[in-house]
């Protein structure tokens, strides 16, 4: 089953690229039925607030209006917490964010709908909010559910814990401020709620259906099994699809049931901005130490996320960042702690990483300011501190099944970028740099996550040995049906194009949890080789009478069903038209879950994760030296994949990974003016553009498998982790300055040369 | 894109559509709509009644006596690449090749860029610079407005109730020696500009400047011509001295504000270092 096999490592045309580029995919936006209405949502307009009343009378009375639902006349649960019962779907009697809902308007046009809610405004009574994430844990801030602000604490404890006989030669302090970061899906969130009797289907751009159908089956008070959800085709999520679309969802189908008739909800580019989930802004304080000889000796690390005003993903967010705050290094003695703080900003949620991007950005750039202290070039450091075959323990004591991928990572990287041309893009004035950061990422769900990591697969053999796929994991543009369709495509020896993988639906696959932690070739890619496996014990013997040998010599390749070692073989073709002929089972289910693991959530001991991948990215910039401006010149990335799957898919991924995390370093900057978001609109909020794009040398190595179908490692997310830090440091090397932030943007890179600064008397 | 207008008027002339919105000077003129359609989803104009401009707007570039006429319909694009305005107005030409990234070039009209009135207008700064003339049109015939008097306040400008521009002309007797368009934001393409700035020299045979315009874009109200830039370098060779009085200079024209884009210090910073480097390069041409 494991035989390295085509189309595995190639580049066949991705499945859904052509629909894609031609304009044929339909998404949520382009579907429309008869009689459907339009979905709007009145929303706060204050951060902190006491609602006194509110009159939906008059909204209900507007042109095209057809119904304003509020919170008593949800049938369910008003609560769309996905972990603690602290959101309400409609608020009643406190805002605590802008953008909380106050009702839900179903109209004839979108314009209607939006008018309407618009038109709904309570009379409030403004209560103090708070808007700093280190504030709010204070005893004297204004509290925004129960006692204190404070929604939990993480921690790591390794070695010698106690502050005060952490000491060490050289010891650096640092106060990172790291800024939250926009999804920037191309596809703002869209949902289609159709209801139908008693029962309801709901089609969304999502990353996990199964979300969706139990925060409407809550909402609306029925079964799970009267709600279907159809995963439509989805423009993008970054994990902004993840938690967050049960909300819309809900919305649509609450509209949906009241007025009997289908309801479609599309948010605009400036609503999205200013209430789905952002990357969580963060505070990270370290203290550091390290030998004269360049060995770490202790780590201290004080996080605090900002959670905004609900929970949502922040709890499973902060596990992730809490055990991936050391990164690749061997560090006897560590003191760890996460916290998370409940604000009235912005609601922070799943994105690409998960926490662990911005830890990673402060330990990459300690790493780089100890080096520097230390009189060493970042690189020796770096090698010095990597955990090794002879020191394969992370932070949580838990063995590495492959360390020596991260000095690999890190020695490839590093050729790649000293052997690339660069064709320099910046004038020749520009100041240069080169940064390197490394990660070490936890595949798949954290321990704490674990009882979601399940998935399902269903597999139909058709009599002319084409191939259906489902599995309960989506695809979102990540190229997730590509994976499945190669995996499946070589588990049976046959082309790519004769497996269709269809997105997940709630009625063809069982609960496969979310697609996420870059887990989605993973788990559905295990589960489809258990449904091919459970299918071979019907096909085998089939093709065994053909070939006239026992069925355990079946071996399926080149379309064929062979004797295995070369012998005699016969078109697989002809193997399914027997099974077809003999009426014999054709659909198979299969299923994975990931094997039971030991952690203490006091200590941070024990496996997070089943395994870990390493990554490594080396970057080169020129600095504007009185403008602050930054251009990436060239990035060499190398990642521990264990097995490429989709070559394209893969470097996609990576590039994908590294222009983002160029736009969070570098320009993407989320405003806010007590809670509001001030430039809710890409003329504001700067994504990369394909010119600002530099060119990545992706190299993707496969020395250490993995854990997923043929040994791939998932890389979704290890594709992000690293660039961010790595351009700081490259910035911080291009100027010799050290600045503790993100975004660089020009004017905090111009502040930071304050003394040295041609024009610092205009700085005033 | 649902766009909430009452109704459109297309007119069949340019003609028509000067009568029509004399009659009626509350239509809103539309003509590649990329402002327009930004600022209604913002919720601005509902229930506008528009006046379509696009089919009927001038657009040709063409010479005329001392002067090169621009159509106000004339697209970003096409600016960029006139020939005519490459040689005697490169600066004008540059600006319109930054205005945010090709397909908006293609639809983007000179005469919405200054009708617009945003301080930070791409095309202003080279039209300040240049002398241009805003040709305006109204029920009583054409009148010309200065350049300088066309912008009045951020999205304001100095047209009459009914009135459209028709063109732009630049006067081009006396082309300069240099001519340049240069705009600051974080990214390279598809930005609005954190500062902007054209300068034109003229030069004599001994390297003096003889003549000197300078304007910036996004440092005050509106976009704006530098006056005491402009005093430092009229007599003097582009040497450092004259270069660092013209950077001190400039602040004393801007009065930036802190905004979502940028801090006021530092579009300080910026005016002084664009102006440093555009002048240097002059020097050295
Ligand atoms: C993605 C994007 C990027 C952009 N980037 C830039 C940039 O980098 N730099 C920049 O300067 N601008 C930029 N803009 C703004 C815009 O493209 C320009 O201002 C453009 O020149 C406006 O021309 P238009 O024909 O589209 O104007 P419209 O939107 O049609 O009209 C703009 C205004 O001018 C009025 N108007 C139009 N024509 C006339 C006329 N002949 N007489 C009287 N009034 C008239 C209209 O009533 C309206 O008030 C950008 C816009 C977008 C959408």
């Amino acid at each position: 089953m494991t035989k390295i096999q085509p189309p595995l490592g190639g580049s066949h045309r991705r499945p859904d690229a052509m629909a894609k580029a031609t304009g044929q995919t339909r998404y949520v936006g382009d579907l429309a039925l008869p009689g459907m209405l339009h979905a709007a949502i009145a929303v706060s307009d204050r951060a902190s607030a006491r609602v006194l009343n509110f009159d939906v009378a008059s909204a209900r009375r507007m042109p095209g209006v057809e119904a304003v639902v509020t919170a008593d006349e949800i049938p369910g649960d008003n609560q769309v917490g996905v972990i603690f019962p602290d959101q309400p779907l409609l608020v009643t009697d406190r805002v605590r964010m802008v953008g909380d809902r106050l009702a839900l308007v179903a109209a004839r046009t979108p314009e209607e709908a939006w008018d309407a809610a618009r038109a709904i405004s309570p009379a409030y009574e403004d209560q103090p909010g708070v808007f700093d994430p280190e504030k709010a844990l204070d005893e004297t801030s204004p509290t925004l559910h129960g006692t204190d602000n404070l929604l939990h604490t993480f921690q790591v404890l390794r070695g010698q814990t106690d502050p005060d006989h952490l000491d060490a030669d050289v010891i650096v302090e640092a106060h990172y401020e790291i800024g939250g970061q926009d999804h920037a899906y191309l596809e703002p969130q869209a949902c289609l709620a159709v209801p139908e009797g008693d029962r309801i289907t709901i089609s969304a751009s999502c990353q996990c259906p199964f979300y969706i159908q139990q925060a409407v089956a809550r909402v609306l008070a029925i079964p799970l099994a009267s709600v279907r959800v159809e995963q439509a085709p989805t423009g993008g999520a970054f994990g902004g699809k993840e938690d967050y679309p049960s909300e819309p969802a809900a919305c649509a189908a609450m509209l949906a049931w009241r007025t009997r008739r289908p309801v479609r909800l599309l948010y605009s580019r400036e609503f999205d901005l200013q209430v789905t989930t952002k990357r969580h802004a963060m505070v990270v304080q370290h203290r550091w130490g390290a030998d004269k000889n360049g060995r770490l000796v202790f780590a201290e690390v004080e996080a605090v996320l900002d959670c905004g005003a609900y929970a949502g993903l922040s709890t499973v967010v902060a596990e992730r960042a809490n055990v991936s705050a050391i990164g690749p290094y061997a560090v006897p003695n560590i003191m760890v702690r996460t916290r998370i703080a409940y604000t009235n900003n912005l609601f922070g949620g799943a994105y690409r990483g998960f926490g662990a991007p911005q830890v990673s950005f402060a330990a990459e750039a300690t790493m780089d300011t100890l080096a520097h202290r230390l009189g060493m070039d970042p690189l020796e450091f770096r090698r010095i501190n990597l955990v090794t075959p002879s020191d394969p323990l992370t932070c949580t004591d838990q063995p590495l099944a492959a360390p020596q991928m991260a000095q690999a990572c890190l020695d490839r990287a590093v050729k790649d970028s000293e052997e690339h041309q660069i064709a320099p893009r910046a004038p020749d004035s520009w100041r240069r740099g080169r940064g390197i950061s490394l990660a070490l990422y936890g595949i798949n769900l954290h321990r704490g996550g674990q009882f979601l990591d399940r998935s399902s697969a269903v597999v139909i053999l058709q009599p002319d040995a084409s191939v259906i796929v489902r599995v309960g994991l989506t695809e979102m543009g990540q190229g997730n049906l590509a994976a499945v369709q190669t995996v499946t495509a070589a588990a049976l020896g046959i082309q790519p194009d004769k497996v269709q993988v269809w997105q997940p639906d709630t009625t063809t696959v069982a609960d496969s949890g979310p697609t996420v932690a870059s887990r989605g070739s993973h788990s559905s890619g295990r589960a489809v080789l258990d449904a091919i496996e459970r299918l071979r014990r019907r096909l085998d013997p089939i093709a065994a009478e053909l070939l006239g040998c026992r069925p355990e010599d079946v071996e399926l390749a080149d379309s064929c069903a062979r004797v295995s070692g070369g012998g005699p073989s016969v078109p697989l073709i002809d193997v399914t038209r027997e099974m077809a002929a003999r009426r014999i089972e054709t659909i198979s289910t299969g299923w994975y879950r990931s094997k039971p693991r030991v952690f203490d959530e006091a200590t941070g001991m024990g496996e997070p994760y089943a395994s870990y991948a390493m990554a490594c990215h080396v970057v080169d910039v020129a600095v504007d030296p009185d403008l602050g401006l930054v251009r990436v010149e060239h990035v060499a990335a190398a990642h521990d994949v264990g097995r490429v799957l989709h070559r394209t898919a893969a470097e996609g991924q990576v590039e994908g990974g590294v222009v983002q995390a160029m736009g969070w370093a570098l320009t993407e900057e989320l405003k806010l003016d007590q809670g509001r978001l001030l430039n809710p609109s890409f003329t504001d909020y700067l994504i990369p553009t394909s010119d600002d794009a530099p060119p990545v040398t992706v190299a993707l190595l496969e020395d250490a498998p993995g854990r997923g179908p043929f040994g791939s490692k998932g890389l979704g997310e290890p594709a992000f982790i690293p660039t961010a830090a790595a351009i700081r440091n490259a910035v911080c090397a291009a100027l010799d300055v050290e600045i503790n932030r993100l975004p660089l943007t020009p004017p905090v890179i111009v502040r930071a040369l304050a003394g040295n600064h041609r024009f610092k008397h205009l700085m005033e | 894109m649902d766009l909430s207008v009452k109704d459109i008027y297309r007119p069949l002339t340019f003609d028509e559509a000067v009568a029509a919105f004399s009659d009626e000077p509350s239509m809103l003129p539309i003509a590649g709509g990329t402002d327009i359609s930004v600022q209604m989803r913002a919720g601005k104009f509902a229930g506008a009644h528009l006046l379509d401009l696009s089919g009927v707007l001038p657009r040709s570039i063409s010479a005329d006596g001392g002067f090169i006429e621009i159509g106000a319909g004339a697209t970003m694009d096409e600016i960029a690449d006139s020939g005519p305005l490459r040689s005697v107005c490169p600066a004008l030409c540059q600006a319109a090749r930054k205005v945010g990234a090709w397909p908006i070039q293609c639809r983007a009209t000179l005469g919405g860029n200054l009708a617009n009135a945003s301080p930070a207008a791409d095309t202003a700064p080279p039209l300040l610079v240049a002398d241009a003339l805003v040709v305006a049109a109204g029920q009583g015939g054409l009148r010309n407005i200065e350049a300088e008097d066309f912008f009045a306040g951020p999205g304001e400008n100095t047209l009459k109730p009914g009135e459209l521009i028709h063109s732009i002309r630049l006067p081009v007797t006396d082309p300069p020696s240099f001519s340049r368009f240069t705009k600051l934001g974080w990214q390279r393409e598809q930005i609005i500009s954190v500062v902007s700035l054209s300068i034109s020299l003229h030069l004599n045979d001994q390297g003096l400047v003889t003549k000197a315009a300078a304007a910036l874009g996004a440092v005050a109200a509106t976009p704006k011509r530098a006056p005491s830039v402009e005093a430092v370098l009229v007599g003097h060779s582009l040497d450092p001295a004259a270069i660092s009085r013209a950077v001190e200079a400039v602040q004393n024209d801007i009065t930036p504000i802190d905004d979502i884009r940028a801090p006021a210090w530092y579009r300080r910073v910026a005016a002084a270092t664009l102006v440093e480097r555009m002048l240097e390069e002059a020097s050295g041409a």
